[in-house]
């Protein structure tokens, strides 16, 4: 096992940041870390990459337990580095910021040229190698920040939201990137992103966070609400100030609330018999993600659905079609 | 302004005839300038660099009163070193009123503060993000460190000039602890305010262009060194 977290608490001030009680890593595996702002996600990552401690619990690196105030963390942190979202490079040039992690690893300067090459190579800066660091654009920053972690040949790779600030060109090499470091360098990636398609679409496994917390998939469709009456027994909620939906809760006002999106459900037949939270919508996007569909369907508001393949070979949906959507109750989650 | 012009003019030529007298005080000045900064940066720029660098108790009490000591008046630090180097004082049996040396200790406790705390502002706005790419990358603490001390490099010698500025035209300490000893502890300043004393205006004038001449080619050459090493 890569990384065991048991009963980790991060508090700043009187606000507990990250408390998970239990999540394992496995080696040679891409893991998403998928939540909104504010979830953990990078607190997550910092600690795991050892540039913080946590306030309580345990981790395990390779099945030796980390102690976050002993003075050997500098040993440890040489197999993993961390892509920072919106990375720096030292003011210098792209040969010296790539140089770095070698040199106080005390490689030759012969053998530092070669790897430092072969880094750039991987992705495709070479032609930017006596350049001026800080004159690079967001995208080449980011290739290069995570060639020069790629030079310090780590065992872990952490990426946190490695195309938040990228155009789509860059987004799609620094994707391939952080592949080929999975698959060619059998290095194990962790990264944040609270992109879902592209958690799916590189990882083998995505992790939900929410407020610090370890959370199923219907982390999604979060929105802000209020209940605003009760009706046969269910509250009746008011999303956005636009879309009302019935859901059971005991509490009052101001909420937040998440839709489950494997539980909603497009109406292509009879309707269930009900008639509660039965919306008209529009199909505005389909993405396939292996054994589901993505639709997001705009029902006053967007709303991300998960279909399995199979259901829609047997009802297909189309993008720009009229449907109509079901959220059962016990999809609709108040936190 | 004729008395203006022709200062100039008569200023002009006597830094032309090589005055040894003239180029004694420029020397003397330089000298016990370029030994305070020297010294005061050795002292001042770690001492910034650790307090910036590390959380420790009292750290805001020391940062207020680095701050406030900006604004130290140069008779103030003048009559404290003169009240411990003058014959009845503390260190009087070393001997050092109206020495170099003294004055070289005035400017030290004038410029620390300079020093410390314009090193404390350049480190304090290094982004958190290069300590811990650095930390990432396999760097020890100390490595760490230098790659911050790096990054604030730019700051770091603008402290440096601003100290050098400081005392190269201070006349208080120079004149309390130096006594303005022709030959010996002349110092440019000193040698200004005497020949203003005197109603000429002549060597004042003289030695005022070099002041702004010195200033000047400092700032010049620090500016080319910036420009190097941004690289």
């Amino acid at each position: 096992m890569l990384f065991q977290i048991r009963n980790l608490i991060k508090v700043y001030g009187s606000r507990t940041v990250l408390d998970i009680p239990e999540l394992d890593f496995e080696k040679g595996t891409t893991y998403a870390l998928l939540g909104p702002n504010g979830s953990g996600k990078t607190t997550l990552l910092e600690i795991l990459s050892l540039l913080m401690p946590p306030t309580t619990g345990a981790i395990t690196y390779k099945d030796t337990a980390i102690d976050f105030k002993a003075n050997n963390l500098t040993a440890l942190r040489r197999e993993i580095v961390m892509v920072q979202q919106n990375p720096v490079l030292f003011t210098t040039t792209v040969y010296k910021n790539l140089a770095f992690g070698l040199k106080i690893r005390g490689i030759p300067k012969l053998e530092r040229e070669r790897i430092i090459e072969g880094s750039l190579d991987l992705v495709g800066m070479r032609s930017f190698l006596h350049a001026e660091a800080h004159k690079l654009s967001g995208g080449e920053t980011q290739r290069v920040a995570i060639a020069r972690a790629l030079t310090c040949s780590p065992k872990v790779m952490f990426f946190d939201e490695p195309t938040s600030n990228v155009d789509v060109e860059n987004q799609i090499t620094i994707e391939r990137i952080m592949t080929e470091i999975n698959t060619q360098k059998k290095i194990s990636v962790i990264f944040t992103t609270h992109n879902l398609t592209q958690a799916s679409r590189l990882s083998r496994q995505v992790i939900f966070l929410f407020e610090g917390r370890k959370v199923s998939s219907m982390y999604e469709n979060i929105f802000n609400a209020k209940i605003i009456g009760e009706e046969d027994g269910k509250q009746i909620c008011l999303i956005q100030d636009r879309v009302k939906i019935f859901l059971k809760t005991e509490k009052e006002g101001n909420v937040r609330l998440a839709i489950d999106p494997l539980e909603i459900r497009i109406l292509t037949g009879q309707d269930p018999l009900v008639t509660n939270n039965i919306f008209k919508g529009k199909v505005m996007q389909l993405t396939d993600e292996g054994e589901q569909i993505r639709a997001v369907a705009e029902i006053g508001i967007p709303l991300n659905i998960l279909l399995p393949k199979t259901v829609l070979k047997e009802s297909p949906v189309h993008i720009g079609d009229h449907v109509r959507i079901y959220c059962p109750l016990e999809a609709v989650q108040i936190f | 302004m004729d008395l203006l012009i022709d200062s100039v003019l008569s200023a002009i030529l006597l830094l032309w005839s090589l005055d040894p007298e003239v180029y004694f005080i420029i020397y003397v000045s330089l000298k016990v300038s370029l030994s305070s900064t020297l010294i005061a940066s050795v002292l001042g720029v770690p001492t910034g660099f650790i307090i910036a660098f590390r959380e420790f108790r009292g750290k805001r009490v020391v940062i207020t009163t680095l701050n406030s000591l900006l604004a130290l008046p140069t008779v103030v630090v003048g009559l404290t070193v003169y009240a411990f180097i003058s014959r009845k004082g503390l260190l009087g049996i070393l001997d050092l009123l109206y020495t170099q040396t003294a004055i070289v200790i005035g400017q030290v406790i004038l410029i620390f503060p300079i020093v410390a705390s314009l090193t404390i502002a350049a480190i304090s706005r290094i982004d958190d993000r290069y300590r811990k790419t650095a930390m990432t990358l396999g760097a020890t603490p100390f490595q760490t460190a230098m790659v911050i001390f790096r990054e604030a490099r730019f700051g770091i010698i603008a402290a440096i000039i601003a100290s050098f500025g400081r005392v190269i035209a201070e006349i208080g300490i120079s004149m309390m602890l130096g006594g303005n000893a022709k030959g010996f502890t002349r110092t440019m300043t000193t040698a200004m305010a005497l020949e203003y004393d005197k109603g000429e205006f002549v060597l004042g004038v003289a030695l005022g262009i070099v002041l702004l001449i010195i200033s000047f080619t400092m700032n010049i050459f620090f500016n080319y060194l910036q420009g190097r090493t941004r690289v």
